[in-house]
């Protein structure tokens, strides 16, 4: 083997595995697959070990099906168990986008604005890969009149390992500090979905030790993530839409009574809250997490007095008295 | 969060360079592109590089590149060897010399692959967080196209979910304006709590998050300035004809700009808040941890948005220095706490 002939590029050997096993009614086996695709069959010794050309083909088709190529493995009749006679393939309907699904030059310049909102990160990644798929398609878009420039944020070290634990429907398990509790406690979660709130990211789950399922924020958790090889069944979707719904029912039950100055600040900015209630200086605000609406309103300072609730009101001044602490 | 923004005047906050327009492709993405180059090109009996390379947003060469690759790929055949029937084949010479491309052979590939399932969640939920805007008022429309979406995946997209962003009726007049080609006029406050009536000629919308910005040509200023739409009161549109274009203004790729003018505040802040604070901290700032705190720099262009700040995240983030600094959070703060004696 010559070192020109070993240097195939890996996008060459990756593309052609995948045209090989779309092309295969029947599938490929192991062997076959190294003997003959390019890209391995540079490598290939006939007499020798292959162990790493056979490692190389398993990341390799890791990395295949991670861009959403059904790469499917099925055993042999008769040979079931024996490893060397799986056949490998990709059938051609589910790799293929169906017919039926076609996206209007609208439809094109919308998804390309939603693929613009992430721009940092692994999803972003993703979303860039669907861009090229969509365009495969041929559509022609227009500019439009106003320009946008939507993007959101995924800051939180936890984002990426909880987004990857909920491809992979396995368990997790990292240190949690509630507010108002002075040590971080182990939670061992099912991860059902990362929500983004208010701006903010969450994580809901099933807890494994209350069996019951809760919301996380991800700026709380305070270890990396420790993500188990313990799989659960996937969750219905709808369980993402009941998650959501829930957080805008205790988003309405619970409101805030203040005063704000006015022409200030807070008065320009609260008012534009989502759900807010304006009455003269007086505004009625809706939350769904007590500790982030405290640390929300300390922040204007002398521009917000909070009326009611009372735990609110008591949180909110301490908040201040310790940032004066904080700054004596 | 308060911004350290000094609204319509300046953006104190400093910027991260900002990502190239073409990042280096990896092998998956490269590969994604093959597979999604080839049914663009059986569509096209013929088509100039220059057209797919707009037409994907990459440079000229890459498409060349992945052209000549797919010329030279196939499946192994029954004969396991590659025979020239095994192959795509393209016309060379037009590639070479016409830098057109032309599929003239084509094996395995009938369509468009579908989206992985990270793929398709990922423009669901970017979807979701523009449906409040006024150009998607057809909710219908974009459950419509997520249903799409989902169906043209690979697998059940994964549950990564965002709320639709607050709708803030700004939005639709700045819109009105554009359309128009009119100046949009209204009240604009900015964190030193001043206000004053702007005319301004929209350029574009940026969002953060849950913030919304427009970025405009102030008539008042005679530049480029950057309104939090929070800030905005008494939007009006007017019947002023607008004097700058989106396409006659360079709008730098930032959101964010520093001054040599910015004022650096040495901060103490917990390791787990930091993230929060990585758009402030300049570009080679000495970054010191002890005991699960961060001792670090910000750069602000005063104090007014900075105080707001702090007081934001009590506990959590201490301003060391300058004397000044801490004084102006001290400040602020005791005046909060004032107003419950």
């Amino acid at each position: 083997m010559s070192a020109a002939q070993a240097r195939v590029p890996v996008e060459e050997r990756l593309f052609s595995l995948v045209l090989a096993l779309l092309a295969t009614e029947a599938g490929l086996t192991k062997n076959e697959i190294l003997s003959t695709v390019q890209g391995y069959r540079q490598r290939y010794s006939t007499s020798g070990d292959n162990a790493n050309l056979d490692r190389q083909f398993e990341r390799d088709k890791d990395d295949i099906r991670e861009l959403g190529v059904p790469l499917e493995t099925l055993e042999s009749p008769g040979q079931v168990g024996n490893n060397q006679s799986l056949r490998y393939r990709i059938p051609r309907g589910e790799y293929e986008l169906p017919s039926d699904i076609t996206f209007s030059p609208e439809e094109t310049t919308l998804l390309n604005l939603a693929a613009m909102v992430w721009r940092e990160g692994s999803i972003s990644a993703e979303s860039r890969r669907a861009i090229l798929k969509l365009r495969s398609l041929g559509v022609v878009t227009d500019e439009p009149m106003l320009g946008y420039a939507p993007r959101l944020r995924v800051r939180d070290a936890a984002f990426e390992p909880l987004s990857a634990a909920l491809d992979k429907h396995v368990i997790v398990r990292f240190g949690y500090l509630k507010p108002g509790e002075s040590e971080a406690r182990v939670r061992t979660i099912a991860p059902i979905a990362l929500i983004q709130h208010q701006g903010r990211w969450l994580l809901h789950g099933e807890d494994q030790d209350a069996a019951a399922t809760r919301n996380f924020l991800l700026r709380r958790i305070v270890t990396p993530i420790t993500t188990t090889n313990q799989k659960f069944p996937p969750f219905d979707p709808s369980a993402t839409e009941t998650a959501k719904a829930e957080l805008e029912e205790v988003w309405m039950a619970h409101s805030a009574l203040i005063t704000v100055e006015p022409g200030s600040d807070a008065a320009t900015r609260l008012q534009k809250r989502r759900g807010t209630i304006t009455d003269g200086e007086r505004m009625t605000l809706h939350y769904s997490d007590f500790n982030l609406l405290a640390d929300e309103l300390a922040g204007y300072g002398p521009e917000v007095l909070v009326e009611s609730p009372q735990d609110l009101r008591d949180a909110v001044l301490g908040r201040l008295l310790r940032t004066v602490a904080d700054h004596g | 969060m308060p911004c350290l923004a000094d609204s319509c005047e300046r953006w104190p906050i400093m910027a991260k360079k900002p990502a190239a327009k073409n990042p280096p492709l990896q092998a998956q993405d490269k590969l994604t592109f093959l597979l999604s180059l080839v049914p663009y090109l059986m569509d096209h009996d013929r088509v100039s590089v220059e057209e797919a390379a707009q037409h994907f947003g990459m440079p000229e060469e890459q498409i060349r590149e992945a052209v000549r690759l797919i010329g030279v790929s196939g499946i192994p055949g029954e004969t396991a060897q590659y025979q020239h029937e095994d192959l795509f084949d393209i016309s060379w010479d037009d590639l070479e010399e016409n830098d057109q491309i032309v599929l003239t052979h084509r094996v395995a590939i009938d369509d468009s692959p579908r989206f992985s399932a990270r793929e398709a969640a990922a423009l669901i939920a970017g979807l979701q967080y523009l449906s409040a805007l006024p150009e998607h008022a057809d909710r219908t429309a974009i459950a419509t196209l997520m249903a799409k979406l989902s169906r043209g995946a690979s697998a059940i997209p994964s549950q990564v979910t965002v709320e639709a962003s607050a709708s803030d009726d700004t939005l639709a007049l700045i819109r009105d304006s554009v359309e128009g080609g009119v100046q949009l006029e209204f009240d604009y406050l900015n964190s030193r709590g001043e206000s004053e009536r702007r005319r301004v000629d929209p350029l574009r919308i940026e969002s953060l998050d849950a913030d919304w910005y427009l970025r405009a040509w102030c008539h008042l200023r005679e530049a480029v300035r950057t309104f939090r739409l929070d800030r905005i009161s008494n939007p009006v549109v007017t019947a002023e004809p607008i004097t700058h274009g989106a396409a006659d203004v360079k709008l730098p790729d930032s959101l964010f700009e520093s001054s040599k003018d910015d004022l650096i505040v040495t901060i103490d802040v917990a390791v787990t808040a930091a993230p929060l604070l990585a758009d402030y901290i300049p570009d080679g700032a000495v970054t010191v941890e002890h005991d699960g705190r961060l001792r670090t720099s910000v750069r602000v262009s005063h104090y007014h948005g900075l105080k707001r700040l702090i007081a934001s995240m009590p506990g959590v983030a201490i301003v060391l220095d300058p004397p000044d600094a801490r004084e102006a959070v001290r400040e602020w703060a005791t005046a909060g706490a004032a107003r419950y004696n």
